[in-house]
Order: C-alpha cells, then structure tokens, then sequence
C-alpha cells in the first residue's frame, strides 16, 4: 500500500509538472496590452482561417489596438452558444444563426460574412457519381447534424421527397464514402475531395448553393449588447481580418506553410492539405467591394433561400452598418 | 515441486500464446485488407503512423492525461467521502439519492454542451471526468461499506464502540476491495470523460482535439493511434488499481461467507411502510429538483441555454410549443428505449459469460479481456466507420455499441463478485467431487446474482447512454439525433427535456432492479 500510495504521488507530480510545462506555450493568447478582444472560430484549426492567423501574426489586430484572443472550434463547438455566455464575437452557419434568432429569440445580428458563398456541398465518388440533387433519391446521404437544415433546404428547393434520401449522421471521416458504404456526404469541397484523392480515390461534389440554398457560411455573428456597446471593437476586428484575409491571398501559397508549426500545429492535417484547401476557397470569399462583404443581393439570397423551408430570416437580422464604417 | 513448476511454466507460455496469435491474425487481416475493405488497420500500420506522428503526442497526451487525473482525484475524493457520509447516515443517501442517480445517468452527450458553456477553460473537462467517475466509486465503495461480517459490528458493539468507531475499524477496512473495484471502473471513465468533453470545449490540445482534427482524414491507422494511446493511459490506471485491489483482498478477504453480504441499498430507514418509503421518495425528489433550480440561479446563464426545472416544464407542459415539442419528443422516445432495455440485457450477459470465462479459463480471458478493454476505451467515434462497415447502420451496430458502453461496470462487479466467494465453499463441494463446471454451478452463479442485479442498474443509464451514442453516431434514429439537431438549433430546451427524460428512464429501470434485489434478498435472506 505504502509502494502505491508513492507511484499515486508520483503520478501526480508528474501531471502537474505536465501542467506547468504546458501552461504557457499554447494558449492562443499573445502578451500585448490593448483591448481585450474574443473571437469563437466554427472549426478547428485549419486552412479555413488562414486569414486570422495571418492577421495575428502580422500584427494587424494588435496595430488597431485589440488584443485578440483566438478560441478554436470543432465539430461539436455550437458558436452561437458561446455568443449567449459572453463571448463577443463568433463565426457561424447562417442557417442554425438564423434559426436561434426566429425560433428561440437569441439576440444576435449577422454583421459581416466569411464566404459569400458556402462551401458546403454534396461529395460523392467519381465511380458512383451524384451530380445533382435528383441523383440522391433512393441514396444514402451522411449529414453533419448542424446542416440538416441546409439539406433539407436542398430537398425541399428540388422537389424531392425528404423519405426517398436515407440520411445518416456524419462524423467528418470519410472513410465510409471512399469505402462506398454511404454514397455521398455532405462536406466542405474546398478540403474533403483532397483527402478522397488521397486515399486513391477519385471525388466530385456539387455546392449546395448552386442549388438553390443560397446562403453564406462564417457568418460574423455578435450579441445586439455588444453592437450597442462595443461597436469600435467590432469595426476594428473587422478591419484587421480583412487585410488579413487580403494579405493571404497576395499569394495562397505563402501562409499556410508558415504556420504549421505554430497555429496548425497537433491539428493531425498536412500542409498539402492546408495548400489545396487555402486555394479551393478563395473563389468562394471574394467580393468586388472587399472580404466580408454582405450586399443587398446576397442577404436577400439568404433571406428567401430559407423562407423557401419556413424559417423566417428577415432584413433586420443583418446589420450592414459595421462593414460600412470600416 | 517440480510438477508444479513446469505446469505453471506450460500455464504461462499458453497465456502468451493466445494473445500472440490474436495479434498475429490481426496483422494478416489488416495488413491484407481483409476486414471491412481496410477500415480495420493492422497493428504494424498503426504503429508506422504512430512513429510518423511521434511529434504530434506529447502535448496531446499531457493535457488529456492532467484533465483526467484531477478529475479522478477530485471524483473520488467526493465519492469516497459520500459513500463514508451515507454508510454512517443511511437516510442523507435516501435524500440525495436524486443527486446521485442523475450524476451518473444523465447522458454526457447532454452534458457537454451545457458544461462548455458554464465553465471556462479546462473545468468541463475536469468536471466531466470528475462525474463520470463519482458514481461507481460511490456505489461499490458504499457496497463494501455495508457489506460487513456481523460478528465484528457486534463485537464493535460490544466494546461500546458507535457508528464512527464502526465505519473506521470495520467497514472501511472492508469496503477496499469495492472502493477498488469502483477505482478500477472509474479509471478508464476519467480518460473517456476527459476526452468526451474535449470533443465540445474546442481546445487545441488533448487527444480528443487530435482524434477530431484527424477524423477527416479518412485515415484509420492514426484514429487506432490516438485511441490507442487512451487505451494504454485508461488501462495502465485500471492495472494499477486491479493490483492494488488484489493485495488488498488477500488481506481483507472474509474467511467465510457471511450471511449478510448481500448489499442493501434499497432498504428504507425508519420505515418499511408504504407511507414512509414514499415519503422518501419524495424527499429525494425535492432534493434532487432544489439542487438543480439552485444550480441553474447560481450560473446566471443566458435564458435560452440555462433551463431550470420550471423552465423545462414550461417547455414540455405548460408552454404555447408544449404539443409541437412532444411530438419530436415522443416518437424519438419510442425508438430508444426499447432499444436501451434490449441493449442492457444482451451488454450483462456478455460481461457475466466474460466473467465468468475469465474464472474458469483464465488464459481465454487473458485473451478476451485486453480487446474487450480497447473497445471500451477506443473512443467510438474513431470505430464508428470499421463498426458500420462490418454491421451497417441497423440494430446490430446499435447493439454492438451498447454492448461496449454498457457491458465494462457490470463485468467488474461480477469479477469482484466470483473473487469475493471464499475458497472454503469452494472446497466444500469439491470435496464432494464437484469439478470446475459443477462448481460454477452451485457456488459461483448464485453469489454473483446479488451483483448481477447491482450490475444491472449499473448498466441501465449506460445502455441507454449506448444506444444515443450509436443514434448520434451511425443510425441518425431516436433521442441520439434529437439531441443532436437541437445542438445545431440552439434548442436548448429539447436538450434539458431529452436529458431529464433519459435520467427518468435510468431511474425507473435502477428503482426496478433494485426492488428485484431486494425481492431476491429477502427471499433467499
């Protein structure tokens, strides 16, 4: 008993050590006096931010006075929750966003968006191919539950029968669609297609917004407090990712090899893939008047898009004003 | 002598042989492909990709490996102290047995998300491992607290020795083996749980952040990988409390069976009436429904995340969407349940066949045990592609699944059940020329059904807890998919009503094998 109780103590001091090594190096956040600025990201670390980290590294946040801290998402992240307890800024699917605004009157507003048009698409293999939405009915379909919404949408838009898709949770593992035992899935295609090639197997995919779902992804949301109350704040993070975001696109090559041992680091993924997904999304971020941009256009898109499916998004769930300011 | 020796050398060189040639068969089957089209890695592939990830570990290791052990630590701590506090004060455990049942069945997939949001850094994380692991530490550690010869509490008695003198000098004493047994269960839930709450705190460092940025790389060598480290870090715990739990038996065990080792968890203090025992059931209730009001008014959260109890029957009862929300409600209800019931039946049969192999063919044990271990550990989600491979998106995927949730608590209270038996009954009818069969027969079956039945309500929220897992996971069926589309809605509300409802149904089948016990008790007394 003696002799366990010391391997516990040693157990124990072997953790804390760990605590002590690991508290400093990898927090996301950087030593610099300014204004104290969270951002809650959609995802984990990959190519999709390439833009912030790009920012963070150069220092644009820091140069317009706001210390920026950076919080990581994942699969199992709702970005809207964090909103409710507390932190001030967060990317989101517009859908789930829209939704918790109408339905469970989350005070949020969508001030700015991150891709004008989502990477969300229907990815399928070349030999067993869905080309379009018609293609599904009678197949097995893996849908991430966050965009059942969107899917349904896509159903809906088409005229398909929502019983003639089987639809089956999706983890984010392909393995089951390269393996064949789904037929499609529902992905980004700016990063899954690599993967799928990866493992010698040939992809195609179609977005969602070619479709008929026309509606933006990492949307910028923020909690009506924070617009009425820290609004400088906002204008200056909005400022800074943008020429963030306009920086990495001087050359797509450029960061994400730059970070693979810093942000990307532990993150399991290679910088070929970072590479590919970095290149494949930039088509779908660009606007004529600047990144982030939201123009009448493309908030009416939305706006009927997901009225087609009884989710009522109206005009004043997005606030323009902040993009104007900048 | 010598005899002896070469049969224990012939005994030891079968052990290693079974286990070698598991893994020698493993190695064709992954090495070739041969087991659902590849998904299945062999354990060389495994270990190159570990090599090529060696960088990767480290920080994930230590962060996963410091979250569980303190949330280990302080859940024991709490349960250790609870199950003292309720063994001196039998009606403090009637009063918070609310508390305690909702601690252990309310699905963690509920849980995380309202962790994440009332707590900051890597206090979920903590919290979860914490209360994943209080409840069997508290159960088996109160078991062995009222499991006590009677003729020490009389001679405790006797000397004018109280409750407290009794709790220190014979009940402790006596509980270490259950405490042991508990710490062993609870060892690999503090990994599990730890790593289930990274999955939802979007942190950057922990295995379960390095299992989700790898889930899409469609790359099973590395989720084997990082799985397999959890394994490892879960099993050499629960090897370490296995050891300690057998040098302490040897010491502690009881000479001979006394008549009332059977747990009494059931009993009512007090009263036996039908007045006094619905009198505490009520007591308990209140309790359990105060501290959860309190809960919610002390974290001062957003109204749309944060449901108290009035608010979750505003939800379901008295609201305008009461009706719409039962209609999601009900249907996803009726799909799970019979699922879970069915589920636990099959995952307590597989663990007593297991227990009971592991007593009479220990070497198939030893081959049996360390796969069983890894799909308890493994967490599902990186097995979810090999598991619909090999039995698609059905029944049998929900059943294999609910197995290993469910199966691991009960196969070590019955393991510890079939070592309690002493070794004189044993001989009793061996003398009388029983062999191995006949005595599992007459002594071994009998004294494990009290812990089949403890089993069992041990196993009765994790089975269903397996089958939301497997919804959630592979089938997109029940209240898995519910709770799962209501995250991505933000409709806190049906989260709080599918966990409220998922623990009624936990307690319900725990009241029913517990009052099976006590039938069964009191019967053979």
């Amino acid at each position: 008993m003696q002799h366990a109780l010391t391997r516990r103590t040693l157990l124990k001091s072997a953790a804390a050590a760990g605590a002590i090594g690991l508290g400093g190096a990898f927090t996301g956040r950087r030593a610099f006096a300014g204004t104290p600025f969270t951002m809650q990201s959609s995802w984990v670390n990959d190519a999709e931010f390439t833009g912030y980290f790009t920012a963070i590294d150069k220092g644009f946040y820091a140069a317009e006075g706001l210390d920026l801290t950076y919080q990581s998402g994942g699969p199992d992240v709702i970005p809207e929750s964090t909103l409710l307890s507390g932190t001030p800024l967060a990317l989101t699917s517009p859908d789930t966003t829209i939704v918790a605004i109408a339905q469970q009157g989350a005070p949020f507003k969508i001030i700015a968006t991150q891709y004008q048009k989502n990477p969300l698409g229907v990815v399928s293999l070349a030999s067993n191919p869905i080309h379009e939405p018609k293609d599904l009915i009678g197949k097995t379909l893996a849908v991430p539950p966050v965009n059942a919404v969107s899917v349904e949408a896509l159903l809906r838009l088409n005229g398909i029968d929502a019983s003639r898709v089987r639809i089956v949770p999706y983890e984010y593992d392909p393995t089951p669609l390269i393996k064949g035992e789904i037929d499609a899935s529902v992905d980004f295609t700016t990063n899954v297609p690599y993967t799928i090639e990866q493992a010698g197997k040939k992809a195609t995919s179609f977005l969602l917004y070619d479709f008929g779902v026309t509606i933006y992804n990492d949307t910028v949301v923020v909690t009506e407090e924070t617009l009425k109350n820290d609004r400088a704040s906002l204008v200056k993070w909005l400022r800074a990712s943008r020429k963030g975001w306009a920086e990495n696109y001087k050359d797509p090559a450029v960061y994400p090899p730059k970070f693979a041992d810093s942000w990307f680091k532990g993150n399991g993924r290679t910088t070929e893939n970072e590479l590919y997904f970095n290149k494949a999304q930039q088509a779908l971020m660009e606007h004529p008047k600047g990144f982030f941009t939201m123009d009448e256009a493309g908030i009416a898109a939305n706006i009927e898009a997901l009225g087609q499916i009884g989710i009522k998004a109206t005009r004043d769930m997005f606030d323009t004003s902040v993009l104007e300011e900048v | 002598m010598s005899w002896r020796a070469s049969t224990h050398r012939a005994l030891a060189g079968r052990e290693w042989f079974w286990p070698l040639l598991l893994l020698m068969l493993w190695e064709i089957a992954g090495r070739y492909d041969l087991v659902a089209q590849g998904a299945l890695p062999s354990p060389g592939e495994i270990l190159t990709q570990f090599w090529h990830d060696r960088a990767d570990y480290p920080p994930h290791l230590a962060v996963t490996a410091r979250t569980a052990t303190l949330g280990f630590l302080l859940g024991n701590l709490a349960a250790i102290l609870a199950a003292a506090a309720f063994a001196v004060a039998p009606r403090l455990e009637r009063l918070a047995r609310g508390i305690t049942i909702t601690l252990f069945a309310i699905p963690p997939i509920a849980l995380v998300p309202i962790l994440v949001i009332a707590l900051k850094g890597e206090a979920p994380r903590i919290a979860l491992a914490a209360i994943t692991v209080f409840f069997p530490t508290m159960v088996s550690t109160l078991l062995g607290l009222r499991t006590i010869d009677p003729r020490l509490s009389d001679v405790v008695h006797t000397y004018g020795g109280g409750a407290l003198k009794l709790l220190l000098k014979v009940r402790l004493p006596s509980a270490l083996p259950g405490m042991m047994a508990g710490l062993q269960v609870a060892a690999p839930g503090a990994v599990l749980g730890a790593i289930l709450a990274e999955f939802g705190s979007g942190s950057r460092w922990g295995l379960g952040a390095y299992l989700l940025g790898s889930l899409g790389q469609a790359n099973p060598a590395r989720l084997w990988g990082i799985g397999l480290s959890a394994t490892l870090m879960a099993g050499g715990a629960y090897a370490l409390f296995a050891l300690l739990g057998r040098r302490l038996n040897v010491d502690t065990a009881a000479v001979t069976l006394a008549s009332n080792s059977a747990p009494d968890l059931i009993g009512t203090p007090g009263s036996n009436s039908l007045a006094g025992r619905l009198f505490w059931i009520a007591a308990a209730w209140i309790v359990g429904l105060a501290a959860w009001w309190l809960i919610i008014a002390w974290l001062n959260l957003s109204p749309i995340i944060a449901y108290g109890p009035q608010d979750v029957m505003r939800y379901l009862i008295t609201g305008p969407r009461a009706a719409q929300n039962w209609q999601r409600l009900l249907p996803a209800f009726g799909e799970t349940v019979p699922l879970a019931i069915l589920g636990l039946f099959c995952g307590l049969a597989f663990a007593l066949v297991l227990a009971l192999i592991c007593r009479l063919k220990p070497a198939l044990g030893a081959m049996i045990l360390p796969a069983a271990l890894v799909t308890q550990t493994m967490p599902l989600v990186a097995l979810t592609p090999l598991i619909v491979l090999l039995l698609g998106r059905t029944l049998a995927a929900t059943l294999a699944i609910t197995i290993s949730v469910s199966f691991f608590p009960a196969f070590v209270v019955l393991t510890q059940g079939l070592a309690a038996v002493p070794a004189s009954a044993r001989e009793v009818v061996a003398v009388y020329g029983a062999g191995r069969f006949k005595t599992l027969l007459l002594i071994d079956l009998p004294a494990s059904l009290p812990h089949l039945l403890t089993a069992a309500r041990l196993g009765a929220p994790r089975a269903l807890l397996g089958v939301m897992i497997a919804e959630w996971l592979a089938t997109g069926y029940g209240l898995g998919n519910l709770l799962n589309r209501s995250r991505g809605m933000l409709d806190y509300g049906m989260i709080w009503s599918v966990a409220l409802l998922s623990v009624l149904v936990a307690i319900a089948l725990y009241q029913l094998f517990a009052a099976i016990e006590h039938l069964v008790l009191s019967r053979t007394g």
